[in-house]
């Protein structure tokens, strides 16, 4: 029956963590948009926090760098198990405008595993909310 | 006898309460700010991920620090409800507050560093006047004892009411409320990433939380001598504080460490004699 | 029996010490330390369960040990005038002829040597201050053996001046075990200047300039004490017409004339407690090696200070003096505590806390209800096993890194894993329930509570100290820390005093309920009602076996639960993402792709706790209460 509850849980309590990996803050501020009165993830739990100890879900926003790459990895590797990964906007997807760049990488995929993918230039913050719940989907299935 | 049932059945139903404080508080606060805010079980939701998360440290002492913290915790609740002394429970709940800082400082992290250092200096602004509030108390009652308060005739709110507003002061710090969530902050707020908890996850974040709970009904406990005569006038006083903590909470921007010391230890000084001389006075 | 157990508690120490500087062979003198060690330490048992009594002396070959005393007690004057001429002090040189010439007229013209004083009189108070004196302070010279060993080596000395070091602190043990039980008061001011003057001799020890210069004013303040102390006597003796302790503590109550000699030897016990403003002799006496400091300013000396205030209590009881006193003592505690929170010097916190600790004991005296004396003799204990615990760790630590800032023991744990659990330990019996310190404050705090001053200063002093005290604790801890540290090696006599030091400490403090009632209770009357191991009055309860039980369950809990997180994932600190890959290095990469190592120090807040911020204004505020004390019992 814990565990039930526990598994449950983890789907009513997502606790998401942004990172802009370059982003032109389009996406960005999309991001922040959920968390306003209008959108207010709150409902669903969703509590925005600045450490990848505590977050279950990753929000990257941006093209992928050789400089960034690094970071992005770290900070990946530091948030615990059962986690997700949702990569949102054009440049998060594959690079957007700026693939062919010589200092960029591509999307979020070349560095780290990608549960969800929110494309838009900017993504809109409906369709933000709708990836974080999509990839709720990958913790529903890891009821006990 | 009555004693060990009374110390269980606040170790049992202060978690459930504070859980529920916690979900009722996060609620109303969406509400201040016109949103819908999350269900009043949430914080229970967000413990349980917790404790289904993989459990990662970076210093064993860590597991240590945040289990003792919660005991302890607990056992002054526990205490207080059986009717112990106020110093006594208070000391008690001091061993969590230096474990959670020994904790925190167990990590080389620079955000629990010093977001550990800020906790103490929090410790040190609330610990004296909490002090002087239990001084107030026994002048008035004549015994530091629960179970000999709870026998006194009158609301205390009658004669101590400017420590209970020193009282609120404490209260303010210790639910990490704005203006002095310097250490660590809650709900969405982040201060210094989340300072003495940065480096505390998964399950040993969920015990903390838990204590944290414990802390709120041991203070709001301590609260509610203040009218013990009634329990309708005491729901009152409890419900009227927290809701004056979440005005307090959404109205105030977060300040220094050093506005804080000063202002709290000048207002709450000055405010505790006052109420002393009205004591010694009357 | 008696008399036996009396020569061997104070005249043994003095035997062992010139067998100490006589016998210039090391394992010779560590032999005769450690015999001299567990002796007392078995004598002072035998005392404790001896109860009170009274005891004469008489004569020895035909010369009385009073008149024996009087001489020696000239001849140590007229010492400590050689080194005030020596180092060319002219204070000091003036609190010396000021202590010489009343003495010699008051010997020559008022002592009527007719009348026998009973010289020693012991209650439970002398006892247990013996049987700290005695198990804490030869533990402290069991330390001293392998430390002083290490310590010449790292000063390279050619010949060795231990002897001399061990003459002192061997002595200094039968002078502390004299002045408690002294009931002449002749006698008590004897053994009051001996201590002095050990303690001149220790702090000078390493003969660098500034331990000769700190030397200089721990005399001259001592010296002042002791000027006050002969006057305090003469006066006493003008009003009483009688050496006898018991007699002008009887006295007390009769008037108020009686009141300016006790706030003179009140002042006295406060230059030798180092209360603020004479605080500066001990935080200079942080120079001398680390057993001097954890034997005479810790758990020792100072309790002699301590020690005559707290006598001399029932003599001013519900007086003004009385209340200057706790006046006094509570300042004394706030403005320490205050002080040790800007510091970063390991011993210098100690010292802070010593004195700020024996400023409580004070306090205690000073509000004079049977609560308040039970708290202070309670303090007194606990105080001395965990502090002397703590000065030990201090020096222990001091030779395993090289220094004693507290800055450089972040992570000592990696280094030092024994020594860093066990002055974890020292710190918890210092600060937390149910240890006996804290059960010392609870008391003093509950008696306090009728007085706004002294509560409110009370408050904030027990909040400060929790900073100093926790944080160093957590630092010592703060370390990527995933296996097993194995322990470092020490020596066993390192490790033997810390190990029982910590035991005392711990220990004693489960059983502080039979302390209570077998030694406290019978000598300042009842205050509390114990029943299974809790005290309990209508003012207040402690549980003390409950709450130990559950802590101790809780500890072993949490333990069990560390162990089973050895399994769990390690995480390398969060650093916003830039991390140096390597495991185990603390280093964010930084400007220009180069590794920048993490540097995390404490909070001194200097502004608001700063030494020379703060000492200016304590010492005026605490020299202003004095006056008070004093012009309010004149």
């Amino acid at each position: 029956m814990f565990k039930k509850f526990i598994g449950n849980s983890r789907a009513k309590s997502p606790w998401i963590m942004h990172f802009d990996c370059g982003s032109c803050n389009g996406c960005d501020i999309e991001v922040l948009a959920c968390l306003t009165p209008l959108y207010d993830v709150e409902r669903f739990g969703v509590v925005n926090v600045g450490n990848p100890k505590h977050a279950d879900v990753l929000l990257v926003t941006g093209t992928v760098n050789h400089r960034n790459a690094k970071v992005l990895r770290n900070i990946y590797d530091q948030m615990p198990d059962p986690k997700g990964v949702i990569a949102i906007g054009a440049c998060g997807l594959s690079g957007g405008v700026f693939r062919e760049c010589y200092n960029v990488l591509g999307g979020v995929d070349k560095v780290i595993p990608v549960d969800v993918y929110v494309p838009g230039c900017p993504a809109k913050p409906e369709a933000i909310i709708d990836g974080v719940v999509t990839a709720l989907a990958k913790f529903e299935g890891l009821k006990g | 006898m009555k004693t060990i049932i009374l110390i269980i059945l606040g170790i049992v139903i202060a978690p459930v309460l504070g859980g529920l404080i916690a979900g009722l508080d996060r609620r109303l606060t969406a509400r201040l700010q016109s949103r819908f805010g999350p269900p009043l079980l949430q914080p229970f939701y967000d413990v349980a991920k917790l404790f289904g998360k993989e459990k990662v440290v970076s210093n064993f002492w860590q597991v240590f620090c945040a289990w003792i913290y919660l005991i302890a915790a607990a056992l002054s609740v526990g205490l207080l409800f059986a009717g112990s002394d106020l110093l006594l429970v208070f000391f008690v709940q001091a061993i969590g507050a230096v474990f959670l800082v020994m904790g925190g400082l167990s990590t080389p992290s620079p955000y629990s560093q010093v977001g550990s250092q800020r906790e103490l200096i929090q410790v040190l602004t609330y610990e004296p006047l909490l002090i002087l509030v239990f001084a107030s108390i026994f002048m008035v009652t004549g015994s530091f004892r629960v179970d000999e308060i709870l026998a006194y005739e009158q609301p205390l709110l009658v004669q101590l009411p400017l420590m209970f507003i020193v009282l609120g002061y404490a209260l303010t710090i210790k639910l990490r409320k704005s203006p002095f969530d310097f250490s660590t902050s809650h709900h969405g707020h982040q201060e210094i990433v989340k300072g003495i908890l940065t480096e505390f996850s998964g399950p040993y974040l969920g015990i903390i939380e838990i204590g944290h709970w414990y802390e709120t009904i041991f203070i709001l406990g301590i609260c509610a001598l203040f009218w013990h005569t009634s329990l309708v006038g005491c729901v009152l006083l409890i419900a009227s504080t927290y809701f004056a903590e979440l005005i307090i909470d959404n109205t105030m921007a977060r300040m220094t460490w050093r506005w804080m010391l000063k202002y709290v230890w000048s207002i709450g000084l000055a405010m505790s004699f006052v109420n002393l001389i009205w004591l010694y006075a009357g | 029996m008696l008399p036996m157990m009396l020569v061997l508690a104070i005249l043994l120490p003095l035997v062992a010490a010139v067998g100490c500087y006589f016998l210039r062979v090391s394992a010779i003198r560590s032999l005769i330390v450690l015999a001299t060690g567990v002796v007392l330490a078995a004598v002072s048992l035998a005392l404790l369960g001896q109860g009170t009594f009274t005891y004469s002396p008489g004569t020895i070959v035909g010369i009385s040990w009073d008149s024996l005393v009087t001489l020696a007690d000239f001849a140590l004057l007229f010492v400590m005038l050689y080194y005030a001429f020596k180092l060319k002090n002219q204070m000091i040189k003036i609190f010396v002829i000021l202590q010489i010439i009343p003495l010699a007229v008051f010997e020559m013209f008022f002592v009527d040597h007719a009348v026998e004083t009973p010289a020693i009189f012991a209650d439970s108070l002398s006892l247990i201050m013996v049987a700290v004196i005695s198990i804490i302070g030869s533990l402290i010279c069991f330390f001293a053996i392998p430390y002083m060993k290490e310590h010449e080596e790292h000063l390279h000395l050619v010949k060795s001046r231990q002897p001399q070091f061990f003459f002192f602190l061997v002595l200094f043990l039968g002078a502390m075990n004299g002045l408690v039980l002294s009931n002449n008061i002749l006698w008590l001011y004897f053994f009051f200047e001996v201590t002095t003057f050990c303690s001149f001799m220790l702090i000078g020890h390493d003969q660098t300039q500034i331990a000769v210069k700190n030397a200089t004013r721990a005399l001259m303040l001592n010296a002042l004490g002791g000027v006050a102390f002969v006057f305090g006597m003469i006066w006493a003796y003008a009003e009483t017409g009688s050496l006898d302790l018991q007699v002008i503590i009887q006295a007390g109550p009769m008037g108020g004339l009686m009141l300016a000699p006790l706030g003179l030897l009140c002042l006295a016990g406060f230059t030798k407690a180092a209360q603020v403003p004479f605080q500066s002799w001990l935080l200079g006496a942080m120079v001398a090696p680390t057993p001097v400091s954890a034997l005479l300013h810790s758990s020792t000396m100072v309790k002699a200070g301590v020690y005559i205030v707290l006598r001399l209590a029932p003599a001013y009881a519900g007086t003004f003096l009385s209340q200057g006193v706790a006046l006094c003592g509570a300042f004394t505690f706030l403005a320490c505590a205050a002080i040790a929170v800007s510091q970063s010097n390991g011993k210098k916190i100690l010292a802070y806390s010593t004195i700020s600790n024996l400023g409580l004991i004070i306090c205690c005296a000073g509000l004079n209800t049977t609560w308040a004396i039970t708290a202070a003799i309670i303090l007194i204990i606990f105080h001395a096993a965990s502090k002397a615990l703590l000065f030990l760790c201090v020096g222990t630590i001091e030779h395993g890194i090289g220094s004693r800032d507290i800055e450089d023991m972040h992570g000592l744990y990696l280094k030092m894993p024994r020594t860093a659990v066990i002055t974890i330990v020292g710190v918890l019996t210092m600060l937390l329930p149910p240890f006996g310190v804290l059960l010392g404050k609870w008391m003093a705090i509950e008696s306090a509570s009728g007085d706004m001053f002294v509560i409110t200063m009370l408050a904030l002093g027990s909040a400060v100290s929790l900073v100093f005290w926790a944080r160093w604790a957590g630092i010592l801890l703060t370390a990527p820390l995933r296996d097993k540290v194995p322990a470092e090696s020490q020596s066993v006599l390192t490790r033997l005093t810390l190990t029982a030091l910590a035991g005392i400490a711990v220990v004693l403090s489960f059983f502080s309920p039979m302390l209570y009632t077998k030694l406290i209770e019978p000598m300042v009357g009842k205050s509390f009602e114990i029943t299974a191991g809790v005290f309990a009055s209508p003012m207040g309860v402690f549980a003390v076996y409950p709450i130990f039980i559950i802590l101790a369950a809780a500890f072993i809990y949490s333990w069990i639960e560390t162990k089973k997180s050895a399994t769990d994932k390690s995480s390398a600190t969060y650093m916003c993402g830039a991390n140096v890959p390597e495991t185990g290095v603390q280093s964010f990469i930084g400007p220009m792709n180069s590794p920048v190592e993490l540097k995390a120090s404490n909070y001194y807040m200097k502004e608001f706790f700063g030494e020379e911020r703060l000492t200016l204004w304590v010492n005026f505020v605490a020299l202003a209460l004095i006056v008070l004390m004093l012009g309010g019992a004149l």
